[in-house]
């Protein structure tokens, strides 16, 4: 609208003014006008000063301003203003039109009317309207595009199933394939959805170069009436069997304020989880927490989904998958006690069920005396507590018990510390009277990778300290997967909250700077569970000595399984990510058709130290059953790292196990799967993004449209495109706009005298 | 008699006089210690010196009858909360006899087994006694219990389900000093009330409560004092020792029945020089495997 009254006035759309040079084209007979309305000018000047009339000076002032503006006028015009422009030579230039091939074209969000719909229309065939008009001046070269880029012969040939949109290896392809002609410039019709892994900036910057405009059509609307999304779904990659897992899922919406919907998660068809939500202001993010267990070995998608709405414009955004490996294997965690306790006893009964954990026990019953549990052999651990990192690295989790710090060697001591700062693993120390500072562990390696600050630094704590406490979650204990004892995060808080108090002998109140409190005593003074990375694991302390009485307490039900429960979640999530010898590291687990998987893997010898002279072998075993053997090489950029790489074929899972050997040993292998499926990441965010267009056409001197101003498109090309122009002159002193200038000087001091009585 | 068991022997004598000469003077049984006042017994005792205050009162109280802790209601001796992590806990059980047994060698032997077992062991234990009714809901507070005598016990409808209650939790129960073949008929029917899902089943040498801490290569029939004063081991016709046990559902074991024999008389007499130490090595040897197999499977 605004360019059409502009044009009105001014003859010439804004672009034209925008890109065109202003001079004059004055010949000798208009120098003389000039001077002649000069003089009128100056004979103006004269006599409204020497006439004086009954006129008051202002009156006179007044009058020779505007007939002094009516000579400038005209002496402006006189000069015979012109815009010089460069206009492409018509059929001398090429033009790269670039259409978004991509299924969110699909999309209906304007009136019902899909987006491919504009392509049908403006561009399909000869006489589509901006075709035409393009055709006109242009020799048209077409493309279409989506994670690829390919010529098209004709337009209808597309199909709109492209999985991704490359918005910038699209321009960078037709760049290449159109720069040895000359090129006007290149038109981008898309919704602007790029999901591109790499960003615009830098496929924008050969185009820049060249000096090539990029002329973006943006189809369909910048916002949804209605519509709900699930955000991006983060879950482990890999779990233990009967994992009890905790999601939080993102979710927006517009449209259904005040509504409830429900947010269910399903294992390979079968809802495991569900949640209802009454979805807050729109746009807003609401974050949907669910719970559900991993119960089925293997590789598992999980499917999160909101129940479609009525008036939805795009269901396929309801919907997120996440690719879990379900490990059904045992996780080995020794449990070093220093004295015969309960808490032993009833640890053992809680996670005895558990297939997926072997807690191996060590417990010292006189000095030198010791009781092994669940060992392997008849030789694990014949000699106590290990010696050797190989021995200890064997396990992926360690609790230390009541076992004082004086009863391991300094070496022992450092090898805790690398279990969990360098193996990985992950540690527990569980409250006594000879555990934290009581035993003696201030000032010791072990102590630094605890994440309570212990008190008494080279003393041996305060031994006469006692309480009884009940136990508090803290606002992350309420939401942890650790510490969730109940099915929902209500039910857990309230069971936390009636379970019968415990006795504390360690009095730990401050947690290290990056830690995290999970449960506290009443009003938090007393830190009851606590954790936090360190290196490559982690390390907990539950200063704890009696939590059997969950179990055993009058209150608690025989048949109740919080103690259980919690024990073998805590346990679960202490040697959660625990990482092998051997661990395949794949940067994405799912792929569409085609694409390149690369491989990376991390070996180590039997204490971790990374190997860089191993063979290590990757097979891949397709959907179909062949497989297909990669050698890894090492990287050369990190110590212990291989790389591989291979190309997917047909949809489904892939299987990648990765063997290592140094000389005839073993060293380990590991197992991972990508899934190889069409990306359905066109229908998130899939509004149209005028923003991205409008900055790749700004930053290429092009221009951006929507199908309601693309009318002009063809003209603009032609004054801002480039190629072979040749220079105009636009003739500007016959602007309407001038013509009414003058027109309202002369009436309006017509008018001014009128009213003043001077006339 | 191998050199651990002389070790053991230097260890426990000497720890038995001493225990013996603080606790039971004269040397009568049953124990003559009073009890402390109901009141008092319930009274919060958060430290160890709680305990201490608890016996010195009962050493300078009236004569002991175990029958006055039933009749005024009486739980627990001692507070249940408290530092230790191990109580030797004597259940209080109804009798049919009017006459309470459950008291039977207490509390001397009570701490005269806990001072050898702290001494043998790395353990945290309360050195003194420690008695609770089966129907007191403390009981589940200690998950090791010891009964005695139970050759006439009459258990009520709570003491059956807080007993039952107990053990499903994770208790674990030892059973010593009932003798011949009406005892163990009488105490049969009555544990029947409690588990008559589960059937009472010897308790194989091969057993890991018979390697907790100490081998025990087989079962010693360990006779009452004066029984072996008369010369004989056994009592009516309990002629052999047996170890029987409980076990649930999963196969862990809830109640060890030590039948025709009596190792808290051991216990209590073990620094007397004419009991022969095989005896109170013997059980302490099983006692500490008792404690040990409790707190640990």
């Amino acid at each position: 609208m605004f360019d059409a009254i502009f044009e009105f006035f001014f003859k010439y759309r804004p672009l034209m003014f925008e890109q065109g040079d202003f001079a004059f084209r004055a010949s000798w007979i208009g120098g003389l006008g000039v001077l002649a309305a000069i003089a009128a000018g100056v004979v103006t000047w004269r006599s409204y000063t020497q006439v004086r009339g009954n006129s008051q000076p202002i009156d006179r002032l007044a009058l020779t301003v505007v007939r002094l503006a009516a000579f400038a006028l005209l002496a402006f015009c006189l000069m015979q203003p012109v815009l010089i422009l460069s206009s492409v030579v018509p059929q001398q230039n090429f033009l790269g039109v670039l259409i978004d091939e991509s299924r969110s074209m699909r999309i209906a969000d304007t009136e019902e009317t899909p987006r491919l719909q504009f392509v049908q229309e403006q561009l399909a065939s000869t006489d589509a309207p901006l075709r035409a008009a393009l055709n006109e001046r242009f020799s048209l070269r077409f493309f279409g595009f989506n994670n690829e880029t390919n010529r098209l012969d004709v337009v209808n040939e597309l199909t709109y199933d492209g999985t991704r949109t490359h918005v910038g290896q699209a321009l960078e392809r037709a760049h290449d394939e159109l720069s040895d002609v000359p090129l006007s410039g290149l038109v981008v019709v898309t919704d602007g959805a790029d999901n591109a892994p790499a960003g615009l900036a830098e496929s924008l910057l050969p185009v820049q170069a060249a000096g090539v405009p990029v002329f973006t059509v943006g189809l369909g609307r910048e916002e949804f009436d209605r519509d709900i999304q699930l955000g991006r779904v983060e879950t482990p990659r890999r779990v233990l069997r009967g994992a009890s897992l905790v999601t939080d899922v993102v979710v927006t919406h517009r449209g259904y304020e005040g509504e409830t919907v429900s947010v269910q998660v399903e294992d390979e068809g079968r809802i495991v989880g569900s949640e209802d939500v009454v979805l807050g202001d729109e746009d807003e993010l609401q974050t949907v927490r669910l719970r559900f267990t991993a119960a089925e070995e293997g590789p598992r998608l999980f499917t999160f989904r909101v129940t479609p709405q009525p008036g939805e414009m795009v269901t396929q955004n309801n919907v997120r998958d996440s690719l879990i490996v379900v490990d059904d294997r045992r996780e080995k965690i020794l449990y070093f006690e220093g004295e015969p306790r309960f808490e032993v006893k009833f640890l053992r009964r809680a996670v005895e069920d558990d297939e997926n954990l072997q807690v191996v026990i060590l417990q010292r019953t006189a000095e030198n005396k010791f009781m092994r549990f669940n060992v392997d052999g008849p030789d694990d651990l014949v000699g106590g507590f290990p010696t050797t990192r190989g021995e200890l690295y064997n396990y992926s989790g360690l609790i230390l018990g009541s076992i004082e710090a004086n009863y391991f060697t300094p070496d022992q001591l450092r090898m805790i510390a690398d279990f969990v700062n360098h193996r990985g693993g992950g540690v527990l120390m569980l409250g006594g009277r000879r555990a934290f500072a009581e035993g003696g562990y201030a000032g010791t390696p072990v102590a630094d990778v605890l994440p309570v600050v212990l008190a008494g630094e080279g003393g041996d704590g305060d031994e006469s300290f006692f309480t009884e406490i009940a136990v508090e979650t803290t606002r992350a204990g309420a939401t942890h997967v650790a510490t969730q004892i109940a099915d929902t995060e209500e039910a857990s808080a309230a069971r936390w909250r009636e379970l019968p108090p415990i006795t504390v002998v360690n009095p730990i109140t401050e947690v290290k700077p990056g830690a995290t409190t999970l449960l506290t005593g009443p009003g938090g003074d007393l830190v009851l569970l606590a954790f936090q990375r360190y290196g490559a694991g982690k390390a907990l302390a539950f200063p704890v000595q009696d939590s059997w009485t969950w179990q055993m307490h009058a209150d608690i039900e025989v048949d109740d399984m919080t103690h259980e429960t919690y024990w073998r979640r805590l346990l679960r999530w202490l040697v959660d990510g625990v990482p092998d010898q051997v661990t395949i590291d794949l940067p994405t687990d799912r792929v569409q058709p085609e694409e390149t998987v690369e491989i990376l893997a991390s070996v180590g010898d039997a204490n971790f130290e990374e190997l860089n002279n191993s063979l290590v072998m990757a097979s891949v075993t397709h959907p179909d059953g062949n497989f297909t053997d990669l050698p890894m090489e090492w990287t050369a950029q990190r110590d212990g790292e291989y790389r591989a790489s291979f190309t997917t074929g047909a949809e489904g899972f892939y299987e990648v196990r990765v063997e290592a050997m140094l000389g005839d040993e073993l060293l380990g292998e590991d197992v991972a799967y990508v899934q190889v499926a069409p990306s359905d990441a066109e229908f998130y965010d899939s509004t149209m993004r005028a923003p991205l267009l409008e900055r790749m056409a700004e930053e290429t001197g092009g221009r951006f449209y929507t199908p309601a101003t693309v009318g002009t498109l063809a003209d603009d090309i032609q004054y801002v495109g480039g190629g072979v122009t040749v220079v105009e002159e636009l003739d500007l002193w016959d602007m309407p706009a001038l013509l009414l200038l003058l027109t309202a000087l002369v009436l309006g001091e017509w008018g001014f005298r009128r009213f003043r009585g001077l006339a | 008699m191998g050199p651990s068991s002389v070790a053991r022997i230097a260890v426990v004598v000497p720890a038995l006089i001493v225990a013996a000469v603080a606790v039971h003077p004269r040397g009568s049984a049953p124990a003559s210690q009073p009890p402390a006042p109901a009141a008092e017994s319930s009274a919060a005792a958060p430290h160890g010196a709680a305990d201490e205050d608890l016996h010195a009162e009962q050493r300078g109280g009236q004569p002991f009858d175990p029958r006055d802790l039933l009749r005024r209601g009486r739980g627990t001796m001692r507070s249940p909360a408290g530092p230790h992590e191990f109580y030797f806990t004597r259940a209080i059980y109804s009798s049919g006899w009017g006459y309470s047994r459950w008291a039977i060698d207490f509390p001397k032997a009570d701490r005269q087994f806990m001072t050898v077992v702290n001494r043998l062991i790395d353990i945290d234990g309360s050195p003194y006694e420690n008695a609770i009714r089966l129907d007191d809901p403390n009981i589940r507070k200690f998950p090791f219990l010891y009964a005695l005598e139970v050759g006439d016990i009459a258990l009520s409808r709570a003491e059956i389900e807080g007993l039952r209650n107990y053990l499903l939790a994770g208790g674990f129960l030892v059973i010593d000093d009932f003798w011949g073949s009406w005892q163990w008929a009488a105490f049969e029917q009555q544990i029947r009330q409690v588990f008559p899902e589960h059937p009472i089943i010897e308790v194989p040498i091969e057993h890991p409560v018979f390697n907790a801490v100490y081998r025990i290569d087989e079962i010693m029939q360990v006779p009452a004092i004066g029984n072996f004063y008369g010369g004989r081991t056994w009592e009516q016709d309990g002629y052999e020792a047996h170890v029987r046990g409980i076990f649930d559902e999963k196969g862990r074991l809830m109640v060890l029945i030590n039948w025709n024999t009596d190792l808290g008389d051991a216990w209590e007499w073990a620094e007397r020089p004419e009991y022969p130490l095989r005896f109170s090595t013997f059980a302490v040897e099983m006692g500490i495997n008792f404690i040990v197999y409790a707190m640990s499977h």
